[in-house]
């Protein structure tokens, strides 16, 4: 589904990725995790096409989105559902609306609107708020707002960058289960996190960056620790 | 409702002062217009008619036979550049200067259809040909002498009358084409900058749009619907206050230009003149709004 092949990206002195390679297959959940600064987001505004790579290529859905055309972009976005840590929700229309804005955008007849919008708002459990603003909602609220918008499109991959970033651990817990049902349902999971207890909690395969360099893939097999810690080398 | 139109609307509903700032400009732009498109073309209509209608008036002398009346009449009727060529007998000018004289019974009856010439009369088709169709007229040997009934404000000659006019619509043309392209220059910056301002507010919308994967024309479309309405709106109140004005004033402009025609006669065709405006104004308006609003979202994509 995502490759990338020795992938390095900068901004001026700063070495965001360096010769980063890994590959995710359809239907997997994966964790890109590091410390602040590590290149996390970078990683997955390459995947989103936000900025290019200096070096490498990056794969997605067979094709290299490196060479895609501008007019292309959107096109490829609309494949992706992105959970963004900030919920980039729209203020000022309500919730219903936010979710259906990506069906405008990819152009779904509106005869279909309420009845897809229904089914996921009811998946994140809002189905009861759809008529609120977002200042209406609460941080957990928004990001399921935020979820909502991204399966709205039933994308062939969810990436979140620190979903549960700004949510206490309760509301967390709550939408990694989300994240969870979605994944189990065969969607590919990207996800971004720096939080140790998301991670160990789900078991689901790390991709671990540091200083932009990725220095190790992990299979976290129980909830302890990790049992499994494979060198980039060793992969 | 479509989603572009709905958010062009929410747009406009939350900020009502710029909205009424872009209508009453657009608003005066085309009542303006309207206004002046009418004055145009009641001018223009009023130069023709005075173009057309000039009477030349052959005065014939005395000692005439009608067989040298009619040898003119025929060699007039025959000549391209003339038209409505009329003989005009002793008597029936005593009727034309009673008539003129009604309101003083005292002036009519002191004359005799004697003291009146005979006249040939006729117009040109142009007034181009009026000096030498008179200079020609003048050297017939059964002619006195040779004269105008289009008088306007003491002007001496014909040529005068309709310079003057022609000098009057010119003036009309160019000083009310001026003034209209100042106001749609106004109106096009008043979108321009409206546009520009949309833009710049919902920076934040546009790129959670654009990194949902929107196109360049989805995330336009409700700012370009936005400057569309205002124009639009603009177009239309603009005409209907002036179309409303034209109605109010038409019966008294007919009864005071009489049978010149500066206004369509009859109510279908007058409707008529008005929605070619109306149709005009429209695609004027929308002309303005697609240049400005391009112009602005080009500007902010230069910016970005």
């Amino acid at each position: 589904m995502v490759k990338f092949a020795h992938v390095s990206k900068s901004f001026g002195e700063i070495k965001a990725l360096v010769d980063v390679s890994f590959e995710v297959k359809k239907g997997e959940f994966v964790f890109i995790t590091g410390p602040s600064g590590a290149g996390k987001t970078t990683l997955l505004k390459l995947i989103l096409r936000e900025i290019l790579p200096d070096t490498g290529q990056v794969v997605f859905d067979g094709e290299d989105i490196v060479g895609l055309s501008q007019e292309k972009v959107p096109y490829l976005r609309q494949k992706i559902g992105v959970v963004f840590q900030d919920y980039k929700v729209l203020s000022e229309r309500t919730v219903r609306e936010n979710v259906e804005v990506p069906l405008a955008v990819t152009g779904v007849s509106p005869d279909e609107w309420e009845a897809r919008v229904n089914q996921v708002l009811k998946l994140v459990g809002l189905d009861e708020r759809s008529e609120l603003f977002p200042a209406q909602l609460s941080g957990g609220e928004l990001q399921r707002v935020s979820l909502a918008r991204a399966l709205v499109i039933n994308p062939k991959l969810i990436m979140a960058d620190e979903p549960t970033g700004n949510l206490d651990w309760e509301t967390g817990d709550a939408i990694m289960e989300l994240f969870e049902k979605i994944n189990k349902e065969g969607k590919t999971v990207i996800m971004a996190t720096h939080n140790k207890h998301v991670v160990e909690r789900l078991k689901k395969r790390v991709i671990e960056l540091k200083d932009g360099k990725l220095v190790g893939q992990t299979r976290v097999k129980s909830e302890e620790k990790p049992k499994i810690k494979v060198k980039v080398e060793e992969v | 409702m479509n989603i572009h139109v709905k958010t062009a609307l929410d747009y406009i509903k939350r900020s009502p002062f710029q909205a009424l700032a872009a209508l009453f400009v657009l608003t005066l732009t085309f009542f303006v217009g309207t206004m002046l498109a009418v004055l145009v073309y009641s001018s223009a209509n009023l130069l023709k008619y005075f173009e057309t209608r000039p009477q030349i008036i052959a005065f014939l002398k005395d000692e005439i036979t009608p067989e040298q009346v009619s040898a003119l009449q025929n060699r007039l009727t025959g000549d391209v550049r003339v038209k409505d060529v009329r003989y005009v007998s002793k008597e029936e000018a005593l009727e034309i200067y009673k008539q003129a004289t009604s309101d003083n019974p005292l002036l009519s009856e002191l004359v005799s259809p004697t003291i009146f010439p005979a006249s040939l009369e006729f117009s040109v088709m142009d007034l181009s040909f009026a000096q030498e169709v008179i200079n020609e007229v003048k050297k017939e040997g059964i002619v006195d002498s040779v004269g105008f009934t289009a008088s306007l404000g003491g002007e001496k000659t014909l040529e005068d009358v309709v310079g003057r006019l022609r000098t009057l619509t010119l003036y009309l043309r160019i000083g009310g084409g001026v003034f209209v392209g100042v106001l749609a220059g106004t109106s096009l910056l008043v979108i321009l900058v409206i546009t520009g301002m949309r833009i710049t507010t919902r920076r934040g919308e546009i790129e959670i749009l654009d990194l949902i994967g929107a196109t360049p024309a989805f995330i336009r479309s409700p700012i370009i619907l936005e400057a569309l309405i205002y124009s639009a709106v603009g177009a239309f109140v603009g005409w209907l206050l002036a179309f409303l004005i034209w109605l109010y004033a038409t019966p008294s402009l007919i009864s005071y230009f009489g049978d010149i025609p500066i206004l369509p006669k009859g109510t279908l065709n007058l409707f008529g003149l008005f929605a070619i405006i109306l149709v005009g104004e429209l695609l004027l308006g929308v002309g303005l709004a697609l240049s400005g609003s391009y112009l602005a979202v080009s500007r902010a994509r230069r910016n970005r």
